[in-house]
């Protein structure tokens, strides 16, 4: 078992690596915010982390910044220590690609913020929806700011 | 979350109508004769949009809120919340509050182990054993009613603190109860583990190497019953935890035998932590004074729900409500095990697996 501390310096060592640009703060104690430039940096930076076996990836959070920006989160723990990658979506049409060869279990979060948040995740396996049923109107993403649940009661 | 092995021959839909338990979740089985060959899961039938519904109330309707999410586990939702609005106020609530936040926690994994028990027997085939243990886990359910008021939803936790006092009185009643508990879980312990009829149905089963469980990214006791020492209340102490810290019970063997010894033993663990918590529980105030508006910030929270690691995400902008509220229930992680473990057993086996995980659709929902 690492330490909290040898936890945190290994990870800043792999956030800080040449070979991509981030920006890294600490909110707190046992957080390490990791805001990647790029998002195409993903998957590198993941195979970093997995190498040295630093964490699990324990939840992918959406979040809509307003102005057609969007935010995923993927959140790592290791002990008591929470790292999170942040990568920004701007404009509605950003993808990112999917980390479920890397890790099974990131599949399940990622078809939900596909689902909720119209972030297209390339390399996903399945194409069917995994929480909204079937006949959901397409291009309508309930977790973001500008949607109307009006849209819903409209007959097409 | 899919997984085919050969080409499908005949598919067999179970549910979203009560698969196994009584809750929806819809599967799709393909199989070859009786063996399964590839599943497929759907979810979403008890999605209530909560988190949407979030971003509209306030930070304290919202507690009530969450602890909606989920009927059996609903105090480690409104703990985990309140933990997280808690640090983003800056706020820490008094010792007496965080013991008494403890205890109700591990009452509340008495409770749901033992309904889980009741339902994987049945499950089992072993109606006997669900009769008794669901007779038995009334005996806690009367306890919490005692001391919170309600059986489920017991709405324990508010911002910065408690609302409910354990007395005298009703201490004196918890051990009793726990002393009657304990007896009955020895002697399930003994039954899962020696019982030829229902070895037959959950010895081997459903085995999940340790190294399959940390690619699948499992939690909680489903985890721990294939090796992986992973519990919250040890690797990041929360509420009281750091005073009153429990072993982690491992069990190396994967199958579903292991879970239920798992999480039989887990609940004699829960047993001793309770007798502590009233022996030790530290006097004081029962909540401290918390902002209206919460400033601005990020946080995480993680417990360990009788489930597995519950994880809560939570960002203010300084109002009264929050961003966003996220919460990342065990039974998403686990459900992915269920679809990959079924292949190439017995479809009749497929229930025991999905109930020996201790799913619950409500959570994984939201």
């Amino acid at each position: 078992m690492k330490t909290t501390e040898e936890i945190l310096t290994l990870a800043r060592e792999i956030a800080g690596a040449w070979d991509w640009t981030t920006e890294v703060t600490q909110p707190e104690p046992n957080r390490l915010d990791v805001l990647l430039r790029n998002p195409a940096d993903l998957v590198a930076i993941v195979t970093a982390l997995r190498v040295k076996r630093l964490g699990y990836l324990a939840a992918i959070t959406g979040l809509d910044l307003g102005a057609g920006e969007l935010e995923a989160l993927y959140h790592f723990c290791a002990g008591e220590v929470v790292i999170t990658l942040r990568v920004r979506l701007n404009g509605r049409e950003t993808a990112v690609a999917s980390l479920s060869e890397l890790i099974p279990s990131a599949e399940p979060f990622e078809r939900e913020l596909r689902e909720m948040y119209g972030v297209n995740i390339i390399g996903l396996p399945s194409p069917d929806y995994l929480y909204l049923p079937d006949d959901w109107p397409a291009g309508v993403y309930p977790m973001r700011q500008d949607f109307d649940p009006q849209v819903l009661s409209r007959k097409t | 979350m899919q997984t085919d092995t050969q080409r499908e021959r005949f598919t067999i839909p179970i549910g979203p109508q009560h698969p196994a338990l009584k809750e929806p979740g819809h599967f799709r089985f393909s199989v070859d004769g009786e063996i399964v060959t590839g599943a497929t899961v759907r979810l979403g039938y008890a999605h209530r949009g909560l988190e949407k519904l979030a971003e509209k109330q306030n930070w304290v309707q919202n507690i009530y809120l969450f602890e909606r999410v989920c009927g059996i586990c609903s105090h480690t939702h409104a703990t985990a919340y309140c933990l997280g609005v808690e640090r983003l106020a800056g706020v820490i609530a008094p010792p007496r509050a965080q013991a008494i936040r403890t205890l109700v926690c591990e009452l509340e994994r008495i409770h749901s182990h033992l309904l889980w028990l009741g339902v994987s027997a049945h499950e089992a085939g072993f109606d006997t054993l669900f009769m008794y243990s669901w007779r038995d886990r009334e005996t806690v359910m009367d306890l919490l009613e005692a001391l919170t008021g309600n059986r489920v939803n017991y709405s324990v936790n508010v911002l910065g603190g408690v609302k409910v006092d354990v007395t005298e009185e009703i201490a004196q009643a918890i051990y009793k109860g726990l002393d009657f508990l304990e007896e009955r879980t020895h002697h399930y312990l003994q039954v899962v583990s020696s019982d030829a009829s229902f070895l037959q149905r959950a010895r081997g089963v459903g085995v999940m190497t340790r190294q399959q469980a940390e690619v699948m990214g499992v939690v909680g006791p489903t985890a721990r019953a294939s090796g992986v020492t992973r519990d919250i209340r040890i690797e990041a102490p929360y509420a009281a935890y750091a005073d009153f810290p429990p072993q982690v019970i491992v069990d190396e063997r994967g199958d579903l035998e292991a879970r239920f010894v798992v999480r039989l033993k887990e609940l004699l663990e829960s047993y001793r932590l309770v007798r502590e918590i009233l022996a030790r529980l530290p006097e004081g105030e029962l909540t401290v004074r918390m902002p209206r508006r919460i400033k601005s910030g990020e946080t995480v929270s993680r417990v360990e729900a009788p489930r597995g690691e519950l994880f809560y995400f939570l960002k203010s902008n300084g109002t009264d409500t929050p961003v966003r509220v996220h919460a990342r229930t065990p039974t998403i992680c686990n459900m992915t095990s269920v679809v990959r473990l079924a292949v190439g057993h017995q479809l009749a086996d497929v229930p025991l697996i999905l109930a020996g995980i201790d799913p619950c659709f409500s959570c994984n929902d939201r």
